[in-house]
């Protein structure tokens, strides 16, 4: 062992000792997913669940581990022998006719000790018979059911429209292998998508200053060869373009023959073979093809006008005589939206998103990747002032936190809004449902015989009652007699009368990890939701999205 | 246990069955006709069928629970790991208090205190510590593993076990897979189905930095962690073994990393970064291993009563944007090394060296393999072990590989990370 190697261990022991606490320590393998933004998102949320079965438990279970803030599981019901069999959160026999919910309570709470939990026993048409109920239901950040009946159901998802800010709420429903739910929200806007399909731009086609210098100032035919072969692509394809420009009328390659002999010029300047960063130019040569232009689909967003409270909505009447201006949802978000659009309108901006500080590994020397890395991030601090300029002039009275606008300027290029619909709504569009029929028959069929098993479930609930046939005729009366219904109902029916209300521990699981996906992408505004039922379907191992 | 489990009216009550039932008393539509509703099958699934999950980790757990649940009775579980503060996140069956024990162990307990009558039987210990005796026991395995080494020497195992004149030597390997949001499950019937070996081309192959680009012209984070655990530690500590576990052993190469990116001034490098590089860390969480797991066992259950047919044979789920999945059939490879009946060609360079076809083969994504050694069934070409062996054997490095084998030669590669030996036919272009 030499001298420095022993040196360098002394100094390691002495340095900084910085393991990770142990709450760290014990959702690493989360917080790689969805950092600590995403965390104290999960922590600060309360969830409500309506009913203890097998299901239910399941999607909590998956809550409850990486660590929500609160949950209240809500059943008014008593453990059966049938519940004791097929639920993983209840004490097996020994529960038969104890409290579900203040039975299952107990074993998911032992889960995550920081987790607080609560069992409600009562039931769903009592809360909402009173207005104290209905208020309590609004003040949790997510809600979700499982079976809920038909009736309960409807009043639910009704009272959870009311108002802009009500909670989303998540239905699910399955039967057997079947199972199939829906996200009711108003809006979910989403910065950090964490979709990669469309990184942001390295600005290549219209360089910032500094980069733009650069290349200007590099004289490629006089550098010793070890510097030669360690110039960033970046800067050798900046170079290309601006002689290809110079040759071109001030266009940069644009059919097939001039793409090709673009990339035979940036060939042609190795000076000995195998130079990987001249190699790594022509295979990244494409960058040149398009100019950087705003992504359509952000362009989109610019038109997206903030949804508004209707001033007539009677929950937010006010008394006679006092008019309250409609409050918009979700106004920090728009207002970044805003923004946004000025920043790339501006005659004085770059027309395009501004610019990400993040940049790809490429071949190159430690220096000139450090002094590139270094540009890119100025700059984008730069084009990040004048972002925030904007925003204060065009919103003066608004104060959003600035971790939120810093990361909202870094992830320009992924973020999104989604538009969620009225839970039920689908349905009473009869064009849409005998669409969806023909494009996606067997995913429809199914959400259809779901339909009318909680119908029927709802007018019988002895199981007994559910024949193929007489869910069929159902369906039938609920799309309408004229509507043919595709080979594939009979599938979904026939699986149905099958097992009309078996809750199997697969499905259960299954179904519960779906929801808690779901309701971590909902809670944390990170990855994108749902936006329509999604349907499985376990007997072919199959999900599929319809009414989206 | 017999404590808790002995009490026969607590392990058995009305209506335990009512929801499994339901499936098991009737055929569904798409159900095969060879289902046999009613008793027979429930007898099979709960008294005689055996069944061996092969890791007991996060998707482990759930199978574990999944499966007790289902009615299988008689379940079989292997893990060598031991738990860790990081596993409870996802891994529901431990709590704080059991870190440092062993997961099978723990995990058998917790199914059969909180599952009445079922019997979890653990062993604490390597799956390469069994042999064919132990994996002919079983009826079906369902495999929850994150190792791509193990993957392969179940696989493999399970493919050779196959004997044409005992119907009772195929044994269905269902296998799941997660990483983050996205996971799989699949099918996989030896010799019959596409094996994990056929479709090895389908993984991410690790980011594996350069050496000269660690040594000399760093550029990321990584590449300094690298720099530390790759070249450092050797240097400093000769050969005492690395041990990712030990906080300790993190600690110092954060330091070292931290202290080679200041000099290089080099953003980004963190204790969290350090252990992921190092360790190789896979983000994991509950939900996505709770559908996997799932489906994994939603399967076990077809095949084990035929109550729908199972899957065939490759379940994919991607859950960043939506919730995405394709169900659809891989092909066997005709020249899969583990179940085609073809070896596999290789295309060779006239003027290649033996090194250079060695570099080939461990880039080569379809067989993944780390320190190969070469020989034909007449000569030994490069063997990297035992010394004397990779001495004598070491001039052949710099020689033509046609000036040792001809055209159409077939040569066996071994390797300590391939679980059986790949059959090479040599062309030259
Ligand atoms: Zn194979």
């Amino acid at each position: 062992m030499n001298q420095s190697g022993s040196q360098s261990i002394e100094q390691a022991t002495t340095a900084i000792q910085a393991q990770p606490d142990s709450k760290t320590r014990r959702y690493d393998r989360q917080l790689r997913l969805w950092a600590a933004s995403g965390q104290a998102a999960l922590e600060s949320s309360r969830i409500l669940v309506l009913s203890a079965s097998a299901t239910s438990t399941s999607i909590l279970k998956n809550l409850v581990l990486p660590g929500i803030g609160h949950f209240t599981i809500l059943d008014p019901g008593t453990v059966t022998g049938a519940d004791a069999g097929n639920n993983f959160f209840l004490n097996g026999f020994s529960s038969i006719g104890k409290s579900r919910a203040k039975e299952a309570l107990p074993l998911l709470k032992e889960l995550n000790d920081s987790v607080d939990g609560e069992a409600a026993v009562k039931s769903v048409e009592e809360i909402l018979g009173s207005a104290e109920g209905r208020q309590w239901v609004k003040s949790f950040s997510l809600v979700i059911t499982h079976n809920l009946p038909q009736t309960p159901l409807d009043a639910l998802s009704k009272l959870l429209w009311e108002e802009l800010e009500d909670p989303p709420l998540i239905v699910v429903r399955s039967a057997g292998f079947l199972a199939d739910f829906y996200i009711q929200f108003r809006e979910q806007c989403i910065i950090e998508s964490h979709d990669e399909t469309a990184p942001p731009s390295l600005r290549l086609t219209k360089p910032f200053p500094a980069l733009q210098e650069w290349a200007t100032n590099l004289d490629i035919s006089n550098i010793d060869p070890t510097e030669h072969a360690h110039i960033p692509f970046i800067v050798l394809l900046i170079k290309e373009a601006d002689q290809w420009r110079s040759e071109h009328n001030g266009s940069l390659p644009k059919t097939y023959d001039e793409k090709k002999e673009f990339k035979k010029h940036i060939r042609s300047r190795m000076v000995k073979m195998d130079e990987e960063n001249f190699e790594e130019a022509e295979n990244q040569a494409f960058r040149m093809w398009s100019e950087a232009k705003i992504p359509s689909d952000i362009a989109a967003l610019f038109d997206l006008e903030p949804l508004q409270q209707p001033i007539s909505s009677s929950s937010t009447s006010q008394p006679n005589g006092v008019t309250k201006s409609p409050h918009k949802l979700n106004p920090e978000f728009h207002a970044l939206l805003q923004a946004l659009h000025k920043f790339v309108t501006s005659p004085d901006g770059p027309g395009c998103l501004p610019l990400s500080a993040s940049l790809p590994d490429m071949k190159t020397d430690t220096t000139s990747y450090v002094k590139l890395q270094t540009i890119y991030k100025d700059w984008a601090a730069v084009e990040l002032a004048k972002f925030k300029e904007i925003l204060k002039a065009e919103y003066p009275d608004l104060t959003i936190d600035k971790a939120v606008v810093d990361s909202f300027v870094k992830h320009a290029h992924q973020i999104k809004v989604l538009r969620g619909k009225r839970f039920g709504s689908w349905e009473e569009d009869k064009t849409a449902v005998a669409q969806a029929l023909d494009s996606y028959p067997q995913e429809t069929a199914t959400r259809l015989a779901l339909n009318a098993l909680s119908t029927l479930l709802h007018h019988n609930p002895d199981p007994t009652s559910i024949t193929a046939e007489a869910l069929k005729t159902e369906v039938q009366s609920q799309v309408g007699q004229g509507v043919e219904l595709p080979s594939s109902l009979d599938d979904a029916v026939g699986e149905l009368a099958r097992a009309p209300t078996a809750d199997l521990p697969n499905t259960a699981a299954f179904v519960g990890g779906m929801i808690a996906q779901e309701a971590i992408k909902m809670i944390t505004k990170q990855y994108v939701p749902v936006n329509g039922y999604c349907v499985v379907d376990l007997v072919e191992s199959k999900t599929g999205i319809i009414a989206n | 246990m017999a404590a808790v489990n002995g009490n026969a009216t607590s392990s058995d009550w009305d209506d335990r069955y009512y929801h499994i039932d339901q499936i098991l008393d009737r055929p569904g539509p798409r159900t095969d006709p060879s289902f046999q509703a009613g008793d027979d099958v429930k007898k099979f699934l709960r008294n005689k069928c055996k069944i061996l999950v092969i890791g007991a980790g996060g998707l482990g757990c759930e199978i574990l629970a999944n499966l007790a649940l289902s009615g299988f009775k008689d379940i079989h579980v292997i893990d060598m790991d031991t738990i860790d503060i990081s596993n409870l996140n996802r891994q529901f069956l431990f709590r704080p208090k059991d870190v440092g024990k062993p997961k099978a162990i723990v995990a058998a307990e917790f199914i059969m205190n909180r599952v009445p009558g079922v019997k979890v039987t653990p062993y604490f210990g390597k799956i390469q510590d069994k042999d064919e005796d132990y994996y002919m026991q079983f009826n079906i395995i369902v495999c929850g593993l994150d190792s791509v080494e193990a993957r392969r020497w179940i696989n493999a195992t399970l493919v050779n076990m196959v004997d044409d004149d005992n119907p009772e030597s195929l044994k269905p390997l269902i296998d799941g897979g997660t990483e983050g949001f996205k996971g799989q499950a699949r099918v996989i019937l030896p010799q019959l189905t596409s094996c994990y070996e056929c479709s090895l081309d389908m993984l991410n192959k690790p980011t594996a930095f350069p050496i000269c680009t660690i040594a000399n012209t760093p550029r990321l984070p990584e590449h300094c962690i690298e720099w530390a655990s790759v070249l450092e530690w050797p240097r400093v500590y000769g050969d005492k073994r690395l041990d990712t576990d030990d906080p300790e052993h993190i600690n110092w190469l954060y330091n070292i990393a931290l202290k080679r990116a200041k000099e290089f001034k080099i953003e980004g490098v963190t204790w969290s970064l350090t252990q992921g590089v190092v360790k190789n860390i896979i983000p994991a969480i509950a939900s996505t291993n709770a559908i996997i797991a799932a489906s994994c066992c939603n399967e076990a259950f077809k095949i084990a009563t035929s109550a729908a047919a199972y899957l065939n044979n490759y379940f994919m789920l991607i859950g960043t944007d939506g919730v995405y999945s394709y169900t659809f059939e891989h092909e066997r490879r005709k020249d899969c090394p583990v179940c085609g009946g073809e070896s596999l060609d290789i295309t060779v360079g006239k003027e290649w060296t033996v090194e250079r076809l060695i570099e080939m083969l461990v880039e080569k994504e379809d067989i993944q393999i780390k320190r190969p050694s070469l020989s034909t069934s007449k000569k030994q070409i490069y063997f990297q072990a035992p010394p004397q062996l990779e001495q004598a054997t070491r001039p052949n490095l710099e020689m033509k590989v046609s000036e040792l084998l001809e055209d159409g030669d077939e040569i066996t590669v071994t390797s300590s990370t391939l679980p059986f030996n790949l059959s090479l036919r040599i062309k030259y272009t």
